[in-house]
């Protein structure tokens, strides 16, 4: 596991349910956004989530943080039904799974040392456990040399991985990855995929809603497909197709 | 629940903010220093209005003076004639003895009084009686009594100041002081509670992207709401600082002027001390209720959590 293994979640076999979808239903309004999805995602996995815009990916992911309600149906993590999480404890659910957006959301008057130690203050841990952990988890992510750059200081794939630092923060179960490739170029996009994969590696789950193809092809692990709100398409080892 | 270190940097966090908007801060609290102030004043014209009132209700009574030669049975028995009365509070009986040591100490400094009271052979002081009702309205009623034909023989003289006239007059200020004073503190309340509303909003505005990061990571919903609370306690704390400032030289200076005129026997000066922090007790509570009240107004709107 190596020196950042601390960081992430391993529990030493792959064969336990993550997140369970079950004829999950969710709206906005009169647009139906899921309707009837059933997903199982086991630990460890890497999950590439494809679909057409506004097939439901990012309400997918949102569901899952507790975000936006469901309609119907249940989602299960680690067992616990999240429609039952009381509001005043989503919080620390959060705390269990990371994410990451497309828009990357730094924060622009912070340095990328004091944007992945602002996950820790907010959370209530002590200065000096800051001090110790925020090095490592930007070791992890290859931008310990940039810890005093502010975001305008970085490119764009940099600033994506001090977002992914962020969310590892908290050592979570789950890394859930919102197109975090949409705005950057290629060379970027493969840095952060790699980052992506290495996490993975090192033992948390990831899910990774995206669009660029060649990004999946390359990937060569399962790839669901949502289409109408539902599973269309599960592939082990998959490519994008639609 | 919030550890120390949370509430250290939720406290942080909301001076931070107070600090950011310094202007829009100074804003809202000089409109609650406004609000603090006319409810200070309001607080004050009632106290010294009421203390006034009490204190010339007080005053009144109605002094029997009764004739000389009269045997101390003659007028105990009229005493307790008149103590049957429901509406007498209490009586003092004065035996002209006393009346005259009373009045011999009182200008025991006195030279030249003194040596002319030593000259003279008789007590010209007449016993009295000293009647205080339990309400004002009664006095009339008993001094007219006391005019009664069956007293005439042992009474030389009924004295009866009527100061209703006055206390009404006082009266009537003081509700106007209540009603007016009143109306306009709800006035600026309202205003003050508009503008932190607006301060607060604009705040959480600034931090809307801090908000929707603490989410994401994990914060709890109190730690994110905390900094807003703190700011707006900040302006509560800093208009209550701001207005105790004002009012500590009325309080040490004016005031006891005031009370001395009123009523000169007393020495008020210690009272003073209390009502001040009395004072300031009652304006930080308005103050914090106004604040937090708005807080929460503007973040249940804007908030989203
Ligand atoms: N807050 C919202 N209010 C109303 N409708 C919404 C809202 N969010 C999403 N939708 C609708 O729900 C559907 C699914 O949206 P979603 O964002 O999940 O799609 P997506 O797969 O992430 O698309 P994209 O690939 O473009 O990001 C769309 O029709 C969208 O218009
Ligand atoms: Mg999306």
């Amino acid at each position: 596991m190596g020196a950042f293994g601390a960081f992430v979640y391993y529990s030493g076999h792959y064969d336990y349910i993550v997140i369970k979808f079950e004829n999950v239903t969710k709206h906005y309004n009169k647009t139906k956004a899921l309707d009837g999805l059933d997903l199982e995602i086991h630990h460890g996995e890497f999950i590439s989530l494809v679909g057409m815009s506004g097939a439901g990916k990012s309400t997918l992911l949102k569901l899952i943080i507790g975000e936006e309600k469901i309609d119907g149906g249940k989602i299960l993590i680690d067992d616990i039904d999240i429609s039952r999480v009381k509001k005043t404890d989503l919080p620390y659910l959060r705390r269990k799974i990371g994410v990451v957006f497309q828009d990357i959301k730094l924060l622009p008057k912070r340095t990328a040392f004091e944007n992945v130690a602002f996950a820790m203050e907010v959370c209530g841990h002590r200065k000096d456990k800051i001090g110790k952990d925020v090095p490592k988890i930007l070791d992890l992510v290859g931008l310990m040399h940039k810890k005093d750059n502010f975001p305008h200081q970085m490119s764009g794939g940099e600033k994506q991985r001090v977002a992914i630092a962020r969310a590892l923060a908290h050592r979570p179960v789950l890394l859930l990855a919102d197109e975090p490739t949409g705005n950057l170029d290629e060379v970027n996009a493969n840095e952060v995929l790699d980052l992506l994969l290495k996490i993975n590696q090192l033992g948390t789950t990831v899910i990774l809603a995206t669009h660029a193809a060649d990004l999946v092809n390359k990937i060569k692990k399962r790839v669901i497909t949502i289409e109408n709100g539902k599973v269309t398409i599960e592939q082990e080892k998959g490519k994008y197709k639609l | 629940m919030l550890d120390s270190i949370s509430i250290f940097r939720i406290i942080k966090t909301g001076a931070i903010n107070f600090w950011r908007n310094l202007w829009l801060s100074a804003a809202a609290t000089m409109v609650m220093t406004i609000t603090l102030v006319i409810l200070s004043v309001l607080f004050l014209m009632f106290a010294v209005t009421n203390y006034s009132i009490n204190t010339i209700q007080d005053k009144v009574d109605i002094s029997v003076y009764f004739k000389n030669g009269l045997v101390e049975d003659q007028i105990m028995n009229i005493k307790k004639d008149i103590e049957t009365d429901p509406k007498v509070r209490q009586i003092v009986y004065t035996s002209s003895e006393q009346a005259f040591q009373q009045f011999k100490d009182r200008h025991q400094n006195d030279q030249s009084i003194t040596q002319s009271l030593n000259e003279l052979s008789e007590n010209p002081l007449p016993a009295t009686i000293n009647i205080k009702a339990y309400n004002l309205e009664d006095y009339p009623a008993i001094s007219a009594k006391l005019q009664d034909v069956k007293y005439k023989d042992f009474i030389s003289k009924v004295n009866f100041e009527d100061n209703r006239l006055v206390i009404e007059r006082l009266g009537k200020i003081l509700k106007f002081i209540v009603t007016f004073g009143l109306g306009l503190a709800i006035v600026f309340s309202i205003i003050a509670v508009l503008v932190i509303y607006n301060t607060i909003t604009l705040t959480i505005y600034n931090r809307k992207e801090e908000v929707e990061i603490m989410r994401l990571v994990g914060a709890t919903n109190w730690y994110i709401r905390g900094p807003f609370v703190v700011e707006s306690l900040l302006y509560a704390i800093s208009a209550t600082v701001i207005t105790s400032v004002l009012f500590l030289p009325i309080f040490s200076g004016v005031l006891p002027k005031i009370a001395m005129y009123v009523n000169p026997s007393v020495t008020v000066f210690n009272q003073n001390i209390f009502n001040f922090l009395y004072l300031v007790l009652m304006v930080f509570a308005i103050s914090i209720i106004l604040a937090v009240f708005s807080t929460l107004l503007a973040i249940r709107k804007y908030l989203r959590i």
